[in-house]
């Protein structure tokens, strides 16, 4: 908008300039919401915001360390003066005990809130929770709304800004999501339609378009023909009824030009339905191969750990439970060691490309789930007619 | 479930042909609802089960985690008595030094137990995060992604059946969700145009002449496509009424098999974008686009294929038909504005197709604009015709003409393939409530019609017809719920004003960082605890339906105002949901 808004401006005083401004603009714009442009602009919006987190919440976290420091040494005082106390008398170890424990209860306590309100246990100055990694994760877990909540903002300031980034950037994703998964979900099908069912061969391609304007030809002939049931099997088949009546009616007169055959074998790809349980598949495989690499990455998760935290976050759930640890929420104070740890990367792209996978996954899938559930409804609507 | 509603339907074929259409459509209402009802409850026991389920899995595991702590301490405890004892002197900064160390390694014990076993922060047994409320909270937590993660399962099979029971949950969720939205949405448009806009919604005379018994709720859809649901509801209306006459066997009449037919049509273009389906259909979302070939093509087939069929009096056929002439200009002249608003550039070919306003060339445009119908639809009406007893058309001159141009448009289509920019339309957004506006339309589809025959006769004809209520108006709404959200776990939480908007936002959008949760460490007593989850998970579910009917409402004035930007910027279609979802 703000783009938008300058070529006007540009527009009012330079005159002369004013078509390649806007053709230039214009250009841009249609890049940046082009199918390249948008991952390309979604990261930059998540590193950008990345920086701006850094920022804001970086100064909060030491403050809070600083004051568990002072917590500590105050116990440790404390623990002190009893010890003091007791040992002017006897030293009775029950005794000691008991008052150790009661003081350590109290320490629990502390701590116990401490935790609540954001502090993770890391002793150095330096925030390590808001190092770019961190702050890049994070800003990724707000726009795809995973959300793990590990880390999580504690100014006020960066409540306010969480809300505005999310506002923007969650749209953003969307965008993006439909986009890469729409490529995603096209270039699938064309491969399934090219590999798996031979459409390569072109003499297999035009006996099964043949078969299939046949098989649409006799449909026809079914519904003319009068049954009340047919309108089920019409339906089930309407997916790819805008493509073949077209060739099908030309078929009637002058019995299937060719010319319709070949135009169908070139669309035709667009029109494959994939299996659901090949989509499965591909979910099931890329959750089991990232929980793979991550049980390598982190030493204590299990496999089953892994896949867990790979379906919470596909899935946009995000508990938070499990997060990768160290190493990719980079503690290291080296800024662009943390930029290019290779695991930081991967789990981004390994987030930002699944969620893609998943989208195309259920557009492919949709599609075959609702005809078939027609179907079903339309056959037993027609077996009761039937038998009413 | 299914089944049982078919067989309520068959029961409701034999009513129709002897009791009066009010009957009939009650007992659709009823149906309806009941299916309403059932995808509820679903959800609901569902959500119970959950918690059963998970309660089993997990309350030992918490409890033996709580059990840990103390020992725990006392094993630091220990450690700090051996200090002291191998301590020859003592002295202050020596034995300080130590126990800070050995504060610090019961520190990180804590933390550890805190998040990675899930410990809550309390001692006692008997408080334990995973009774049967706080179960039944996590479930609903799960099936809707918000997943705050204070609660989470730490035992295999608890994260084993976790994963299996989102997997059936979030679907089941959506559906739910969507439908209720959906619901919402209806009503809320009704009531906004029925008592908000009442005085701006006055019928003109045109309209008194037509004594359409229905006409109160679609009549009323704007002042601006007045006329337009005008003529659609009345041929609707019509040829309902025909059909109900006419053959008891023909329940699901033309009107809502149009209706279900249009709105099925839209389903391919909105799941899997083609681009060459696209350069025929031609974006049937965009609002104004569908709403024109809709009254075409009932107008075109009503007078067709029904009315000559019918064994009514001539007088009548030829009244009706002339309402409908009447009418046909003016739908014809808002269709042909539409057209140019929403649709340049993505059709140019068919909105040149409709040159003008003439009268003289009504009939002709008539026969244009059903040509230039999609051709699946064209097709979704042959086999249409048994049911209205008519010879096979495809014999018929006319016909013939229409596969010549029909034949003509597709040749020309690759090219135009070429010309448009090959940008694909939005695929469906699963998994976010900004999804539960589009994917309503799916979840209806993929209900039988039965259900929905109601609504396709009185309302959701004029849903797509209606001018939305406007985005100020929706985006005003979820503002309001945030904020009285905010105040209402102020007083409630106790946390600070800005603390209770974000809890609100974060929990809305299903981000859900869980660094604020309802009843987590405030006081754990049972009843308070109990009351507060009950609250907030009310809160949650209303909101995100909320948020689905706002967004159902407004999508598709957003969507045509943001092509029209995009078309003013030179990129069409690009960055629709850019906006859309700001709604």
């Amino acid at each position: 908008m703000e783009r938008k808004r300058s070529t006007r401006r540009h527009r009012r005083y330079r005159r002369p300039w004013l078509k390649k401004c806007r053709e230039f603009f214009r250009q841009f714009i249609a890049f940046l919401f082009s199918n390249v442009g948008i991952i390309g602009l979604v990261v930059g919006y998540t590193i950008a915001g990345s920086f701006i987190f850094m920022t804001i919440e970086g100064k909060h976290i030491p403050k809070m360390k600083l004051e568990v420091r002072n917590n500590r040494s105050l116990y440790a005082t404390r623990l002190w003066n009893i010890t003091m106390k007791l040992n002017s008398q006897v030293m009775n170890k029950e005794e000691y005990m008991k008052t150790m424990a009661e003081e350590l209860f109290k320490y629990q306590q502390v701590i116990v809130n401490f935790t609540r309100r954001g502090y993770d246990g890391t002793d150095d100055d330096y925030s390590a929770q808001w190092s770019f990694a961190g702050a890049f994760l994070y800003s990724l877990t707000v726009i795809t709304t995973i959300g793990y909540g590990n880390i999580f903002p504690h100014t006020p300031v960066g409540k306010i800004t969480t809300i505005v980034y999310a506002i923007i950037g969650m749209p953003l994703f969307l965008l993006y999501l439909s986009n890469i998964g729409d490529i995603m979900a096209r270039s699938f099908k064309w491969v399934y339609a090219n590999c798996c069912l031979c459409r390569w061969c072109p003499g297999v391609a035009r006996r099964r378009a043949l078969r299939k304007v046949r098989r649409e030809q006799k449909l026809g002939m079914d519904s003319e023909s009068g049954s009340d049931g047919s309108r089920g099997s019409s339906e089930a088949s309407s997916e790819s009824v805008e493509i073949n009546i077209p060739i099908e009616l030309p078929g009637v007169r002058d019995s299937l030009g060719s010319e319709a055959l070949t135009a169908y074998s070139d669309e035709a790809y667009e029109n494959v339905s994939v299996p659901v349980t090949i989509c499965l598949a591909i979910m099931v495989g890329y959750i089991c191969g990232g929980a793979l690499l991550f049980c390598k990455w982190e030493e204590h998760w299990s496999f089953l750990d892994a896949s867990y935290f790979c379906f919470i976050s596909l899935s946009t759930i995000g508990f938070g439970d499990l997060v990768p640890g160290d190493k990719i929420y980079g503690r290291g104070t080296d800024f662009y060691k943390d930029v290019l740890e290779v695991s930081f990367v991967f789990c981004s792209i390994y987030l930002m490309l699944g969620m893609a996978l998943i989208a195309m996954c259920f557009n492919l899938m949709q599609e075959e789930v609702i005809h078939k559930i027609r179907t079903t409804i339309d056959t037993i609507k027609y077996i009761l007619g039937c038998n009413r | 479930m299914s089944r049982y509603r078919t067989e309520t339907e068959n029961l409701d074929y034999e009513k129709t042909s002897a009791c009066t259409n009010f009957l009939h459509y009650s007992w659709k209402t009823i149906t309806c609802l009941f299916s309403h009802i059932t995808l509820v409850s679903m959800v609901v026991s569902y959500c119970v089960l959950g918690a059963f389920t998970f309660e089993a899995l997990e309350v030992n595991n918490e409890k033996q985690v709580k059990r840990g702590i103390p020992r725990i301490r006392e094993n630091v405890t220990q450690h700090l008595w051996n200090f002291t004892q191998e301590l020859n002197a003592l002295e202050e900064a020596n034995f300080t030094r130590g126990a800070k160390r050995y504060l610090r390694s019961f520190e990180n014990a804590l933390l550890d137990a805190m998040t990675k076993d899930g410990w809550d922060g309390i001692e006692d047994e008997h408080k334990v995060q995973w009774t049967l409320t706080g179960s039944l909270f996590y479930s609903i937590i799960v099936i809707t992604t918000i997943g705050y993660g204070h609660i989470a399962p730490k035992t295999t099979w608890g994260k084993v059946v976790t994963i299996f029971y989102a997997i059936l949950g979030i679907p089941l969720m959506l559906l739910c969700l969507s439908n209720i939205g959906d619901i919402m949405a209806t009503s809320f448009r009704f009531l906004y145009w029925r008592v908000c806009c009442y005085v701006c919604t006055k019928k003109p005379k045109k309209m008194k002449r037509s004594k359409s018994v229905r006409s109160g709720i679609r009549s009323d859809g704007s002042k601006f496509s007045r006329s337009r649901n005008a003529s659609v509801r009345r041929s609707v209306r019509t040829s309902t009424k025909s059909a109900d006459s006419g053959f008891a066997f023909s329940d699901i009449g033309p009107a809502s098999h149009s209706d279900t037919e249009l709105r099925y049509d839209d389903h391919p273009n909105r799941g899997v974008s083609l681009p060459r389906t696209r350069s025929y259909n031609k974006s049937q979302r965009a609002s104004g686009n569908a709403t024109p070939r809709k009254i075409s093509q009932v107008n075109h087939s009503t007078p067709n294929h029904v009315y000559p069929q019918r064994g009514y009096s001539l007088d009548r056929k030829r009244a009706t038909k002339d309402v409908e002439i009447e009418l046909d200009p003016i739908s014809l002249d808002n269709s042909s504005i539409l057209c140019n608003r929403y649709v340049i550039g993505k059709n140019d070919g068919f909105a040149k197709k409709i040159p003008g306003k003439g009268i003289t060339l009504r009939q002709q445009e008539i026969q244009n604009r059903a040509n230039s119908m999609p051709a699946d639809r064209r097709a979704k009406s042959m086999p249409r015709t048994p049911n209205y007893l008519e010879p096979p058309r495809i014999s018929s001159p006319d016909e013939e003409e229409e596969v010549e141009k029909r034949g003509s448009r597709r040749s020309r289509s690759p090219m135009r393939k070429h010309k448009l920019p090959n940008r694909p339309s939005p695929s469906p957004r699963m998994m976010t409530p900004l999804g539960y506006g589009y994917k309503s339309k799916y979840l209806d589809d993929s209900d039988s019609d039965q259900d929905y025959d109601y609504y396709e006769d009185s309302y959701e004809t004029g849903r797509t017809r209606i001018k939305p209520v406007p985005i100020w108006l929706c985006v005003f709404l979820v503002v309001g719920y945030i904020l009285a959200g905010a105040y209402l776990f102020k007083t409630w939480e106790n946390w600070e004003y800005l603390d209770a908007a974000y809890f609100c936002f974060i929990t809305l959008t299903t981000i859900g960082f869980g660094d604020l949760v309802p009843a987590k460490g405030v006081s754990q007593d049972g009843y308070y605890a109990t009351i507060s989850i009950a609250l907030c998970s009310l809160y949650l579910l209303f909101g995100i339906s909320l948020l689905a009917m706002s967004f159902n409402l407004v999508q598709e004035e957003v969507i045509s105002n943001v092509k029209s930007v995009a078309k003013t910027l030179g990129i069409i279609k690009s960055e629709s949901d850019d906006e859309d979802d700001d709604g």
